[in-house]
């Protein structure tokens, strides 16, 4: 978490960058020092070996000078020309003592050692030194050097002339440790100074340390010059310089520069790059901190209040006074949270109230009734609805009638008493809840209210009166659900429209009535698939001869819950709800499919059906039917459409059109419910129906004498005349049977005869029947 | 000059006074003395002995100091003879000699020293003078009667030599070790004859010239610098 912060990250590049700078500039700074060191060294080697030949060819001038006065001094001269051993070496013991000489010696012309002050000096020795200086003599060199026992000497020679050269003369001065260590001191070089010679020991004359000298000794064959080596814990760069060498001997000059010592002066510059890049890396560890602190505080407080305002929280303060990006994200931060919060109070308003009227809204006011509830006020709910709204919305149009809604709206804010509230439930019907009040109270105030609707609105230039329905139901006395109450208020309300004051109280029961008929609706535009429709056939008795060869086919429901359902329920519902031509749809063909199977057994039987008035509307039907009477094989002849005259009268010509295509299949039509509406006989004659219907309610009660007899008859007799057959049904007595025969009418239906039965039960009913129906007719 | 030529001129009647003592019936020998090469050989001596054996008398010479030069350079004379050393330069010198055949010291004079020095044993005496080292001159001291130092074009003559057989010597001041070389024998009659010598040379010496003294370094330093570039 800390690893991956913002924080860390900063800090992290930046001491990264900051350490390959500083590495870079070490390195580059190490490269030049350790550059200048060794061009310095080399240098300083270069200058201390000329010095170093300076004062080697300084002292041997100086010796040269001091061989050539002895060669040159008379007295010696005759020293040697006397030839007398021990003078002359006397004279050079004395003439070398002048000078500081280690050694003295004369040579004969030809080389050989004469006399020399160092008496030890072996035969190999003397000879070596011959060679050399003969050798020396030849190529013009006086000074030169030599090891000569276990010491190095710079060696001078000169001539004794007396006046022609009868003998030389050599000093030798020892280059021993006093004299590296001046050299040392001119030219700050450490030097080593090595004699080989065979059979001698070798000669070291050197300024190093003795554990250094050691090692040197030991790894002499490694010593490259010009490079660095390493003499124990120190570095040197190196210059060798052979210095003589002959037969058997060499004398080798080292000079060291210790570039320890010389990186010894930029140690501080060392130091004070690691102090630099130490205060450089804390103060950019810490700035980088500060910075990132600076940056990613601010971002947490953001993230805090962010999170806050996901939580709902919009109240929380952000306090980031900044004028930099952080500052103004702070701002925009702020903005947003009010304007989330604004835009989320406004959306809790619209979703509790009306955007049209700014009321409270459906689910508001079920929250305030719950709350009402909960709190145990009895509470009256009046559920309002405007009768002619319609109306209105038609001639002012849709924003006309939002007006006018806008207009009651405030209307009935008016009538409130404090506590009291309003609430549009749903286009133009509202709902007031009055708490602390009785249903008396409340149909008091729902008179009040209607009155004051009753006063003409103003919108635009047209005044209107609103006609008003007020449902009302109760808390606790009418449910104690709100979702309950406004049901039960809202069915009070339907149920006002059938009221002369538009005001009625809930009747207890309604509700459930509704709620079946709801269900019902629901589940009738399934039932012909789920197989619960079924079809009873009521056998119609033909008067004249007693026999039975008709039937009405009439729809049964066996719904699974709710059992059996009367068609006097559901067929107006489907009629009401357009479900009816599924219905009526499923009737035909059963009739066919039925007929069909009859057929199949010797059964031969009209049957009628009721099509209904969205049957008569649809011009495919003819077609359908001819269709399905092909497919069932069934005689047109055997079916009889019985339609409404209503049904006709709604559309007349497409009616008719429906009515004569059926005819044309050869089916039957017959009038049902004769009498009930309003169409004449004049009518009826333009339509081409062959059977006219009477309706039960004139047949039930039949009697000799009565008002409905008197219609019974005429309709009888004027049917005959316009050469339509007529159908009583709902015989339910022997004398209604009787005078039905009396007047001649063609057939009868009802209880008397039968029951409707069952598609087998009415099978059976046919068989047993064929005689006993003609027995009971000739017994009357 | 005029002092040059009065010397040459007493030297002129001093030979010539020896030359008039000598038998008129004698010849003479001219002699050309050659180095290895064939060249002309100045200052080379020859000395002849008989076994006749009539020697000169010893006399005197003169070994004069010139210019800071010893002149003659090479200067012959028989055994016993007392050699004058006029200083002819208006310095002082210091003529010496450690030679075996006559150790002398003439200590700083001017003009010519009172006593001569006698000359009394043959050898090689080379002088040298004491403060001007380059001065060297020599004087052979011969037993041999008949002798003479050739001229710069190599030439001797020797004039009133007896008939007979003559063993001759060469000597020359670069001859190897300084020693007489012999020279063969020699016939002569009285008519003159003319000889050509061979004189044996040493390798001529490089003399160091008088400059700073050399050391050896130098090459090794430059050598160790060049390396180190």
């Amino acid at each position: 978490m800390l690893r991956n912060s913002f924080q860390a990250r900063i800090a992290g590049v930046l001491v990264l960058l900051l350490l390959v700078v500083i590495g870079a500039l070490y390195g580059a700074v190490q490269t030049a020092t350790n550059a200048a060191v060794r061009g310095q060294a080399r240098e300083q080697l270069d200058v201390g070996s000329l010095v170093f030949q300076q004062l080697l060819d300084v002292r041997g001038r100086q010796l040269h000078d001091a061989v050539q006065v002895l060669a040159a001094d008379f007295g010696f001269k005759d020293a040697v020309a006397s030839g007398d051993t021990e003078t002359i070496r006397s004279a050079l013991a004395n003439h070398g003592a002048r000078i500081n000489a280690s050694a003295v010696m004369m040579l004969s012309l030809d080389g050989n050692l004469e006399i020399s002050s160092d008496r030890q000096i072996s035969g190999e020795t003397a000879e070596r030194l011959s060679t050399q200086v003969m050798q020396r003599q030849r190529e013009g060199v006086q000074i030169f050097l030599m090891p000569i026992a276990d010491k190095i000497y710079l060696l001078v020679q000169a001539t004794v002339s007396a006046p022609l050269p009868i003998a030389r003369v050599m000093m030798g001065f020892q280059v021993d440790d006093v004299f590296a260590a001046e050299l040392r001191e001119l030219t700050h070089l450490d030097l080593t100074l090595l004699a080989t010679q065979t059979g001698v020991a070798d000669i070291w004359i050197s300024t190093l340390q003795p554990q250094q000298l050691e090692l040197l000794q030991d790894n002499m064959a490694e010593l490259a010059s010009d490079a660095v080596s390493l003499i124990g814990a120190e570095s040197y760069l190196n210059q060798t310089l052979v210095l003589a060498s002959g037969d058997g001997f060499e004398v080798r000059a080292l000079l060291h520069k210790s570039l320890s010592q010389a990186q010894q002066a930029f140690a501080p510059l060392d130091q004070n790059i690691l102090l630099i890049a130490l205060v450089a890396l804390s103060a950019s560890l810490g700035g980088a901190l500060l910075l990132a602190r600076s940056v990613s505080q601010p971002v947490k407080q953001l993230a805090a209040v962010a999170e806050r305002v996901r939580q709902g929280d919009y109240l929380v303060s952000l306090d980031l006074r900044r004028s930099d990006e952080l500052g103004r994200l702070a701002m925009a931060f702020k903005a947003m949270q009010q304007g989330i919060a604004e835009r989320e109070r406004q959306l809790a308003h619209n979703a509790l109230h009306d955007p049209l009227t700014g009321l409270p809204n459906r689910t508001l006011a079920l929250e305030r009734l719950g709350s009402a509830i909960t709190a145990g006020r009895s509470t009256a709910l009046l559920y309002l609805g405007i009768a002619n709204f319609r109306a209105i919305n038609e001639s002012l149009g849709p924003e006309g009638g939002d007006l006018a809604l806008q207009q009651l709206s405030r209307r009935l804010q008016a009538v409130l008493r404090p506590g009291d509230s309003v609430a549009r439930i749903i286009g133009d019907e509202f709902l007031l809840l009055l708490e602390n009040t009785d249903s008396d109270s409340a149909i008091a105030i729902a008179d009040k209210v209607q009155q004051l609707l009753l006063k003409p609105l103003r919108v635009g230039t047209h005044d209107f009166a609103l006609e008003c329905r007020i449902g009302i139901a109760g808390y606790p006395v009418d449910g104690n659900a709100p979702e309950e109450l406004l049901r039960r208020a809202t069915i009070a309300m339907q149920d006002a429209a059938g009221m002369a004051s538009h005001l009625q109280v809930y009747q207890r029961g309604r509700d459930d009535a509704q709620q079946r008929q709801i269900r019902l609706i629901r589940d009738l535009r399934h039932a012909p698939g789920k197989a619960e429709l079924l079809l009873h056939y009521q056998p119609k008795l033909d008067i004249a001869d007693g026999q039975v060869r008709q039937a009405e086919a009439l729809l049964r429901w066996q719904h699974p819950e709710l059992g059996m359902v009367s068609p006097g329920e559901f067929i107006p519902l489907a009629e009401r709800t357009g479900s009816i031509q599924l219905l009526t749809t499923w009737v035909i063909e059963e009739v066919m499919r039925q007929l069909c199977e009859w057929a199949g057994r010797g059964l031969h039987v009209q049957v009628s059906l009721n099509i209904s008035t969205e049957d008569l509307l649809d011009p495919q039907l003819p077609g359908r039917v001819s269709k399905l009477l092909t497919d069932y094989h069934v005689s047109p002849e055997q079916l009889i459409f019985e339609i409404t005259e209503s049904g006709v009268m709604l559309n007349p010509e497409v009616a008719l059109q429906v009515l004569h295509g059926l005819r044309d299949c050869g089916i039957s039509l017959s009038v049902d419910d004769f009498g009930t509406g309003y169409s004449s006989l004049a009518q009826l004659k333009r339509m081409p129906v062959q059977e006219l219907k009477i309706d039960q309610s004139f047949i039930r009660d039949l009697d000799d004498g009565s008002e409905d007899s008197v219609i019974v008859r005429s309709t009888i007799e004027m049917s005959h005349s316009l050469g339509l057959k007529v159908v009583a049904e709902g015989v339910e007595f022997e004398r209604s049977l009787l005078l039905l025969t009396r007047w001649n009418c063609d057939t009868a239906q009802g209880y008397l005869i039968s029951r409707p039965l069952a598609a087998k039960a009415f099978e059976a009913w046919m068989a047993q029947h064929r005689h006993a129906a003609a027995s009971v007719v000739h017994e009357s | 000059m005029i002092n040059k030529h009065l010397h040459l001129s007493f030297a002129l009647s001093l030979l010539s006074v020896w030359l008039l003592s000598t038998p008129l019936q004698a010849g003479n020998l001219q002699a050309e003395l050659v180095d290895e090469q064939g060249q002309p050989l100045a200052n080379a001596v020859l000395t002849l002995r008989s076994a006749a054996g009539s020697a000169a008398e010893p006399g005197t010479a003169i070994m004069d100091q010139r210019s800071q030069q010893f002149a003659p350079t090479v200067l012959a004379v028989r055994s016993g003879t007392s050699v004058a050393f006029p200083n002819s330069d208006n310095i002082r010198h210091h003529v010496y000699s450690f030679s075996l055949a006559k150790r002398f010291e003439l200590r700083l004079y001017q003009g010519t020293p009172s006593a001569p020095v006698v000359f009394d044993s043959p050898g090689v005496v080379v002088l040298g003078c004491n403060i001007h080292d380059w001065m060297v001159g020599y004087i052979y001291v011969t037993d041999d009667p008949w002798f003479a130092v050739s001229d710069e074009h190599g030439r001797v003559t020797l004039d009133q030599l007896p008939a007979g057989s003559y063993t001759a010597s060469l000597w020359h001041p670069q001859a190897p070790g300084m020693l007489p070389q012999a020279a063969g024998e020699l016939q002569l009659t009285e008519a003159a004859k003319q000889q050509r010598f061979t004189v044996a040379m040493q390798a001529p010496a490089a003399q160091a010239a008088p400059s700073a003294p050399a050391s050896a370094f130098g090459d090794a330093f430059k050598k160790a610098r060049d390396a180190a570039q």
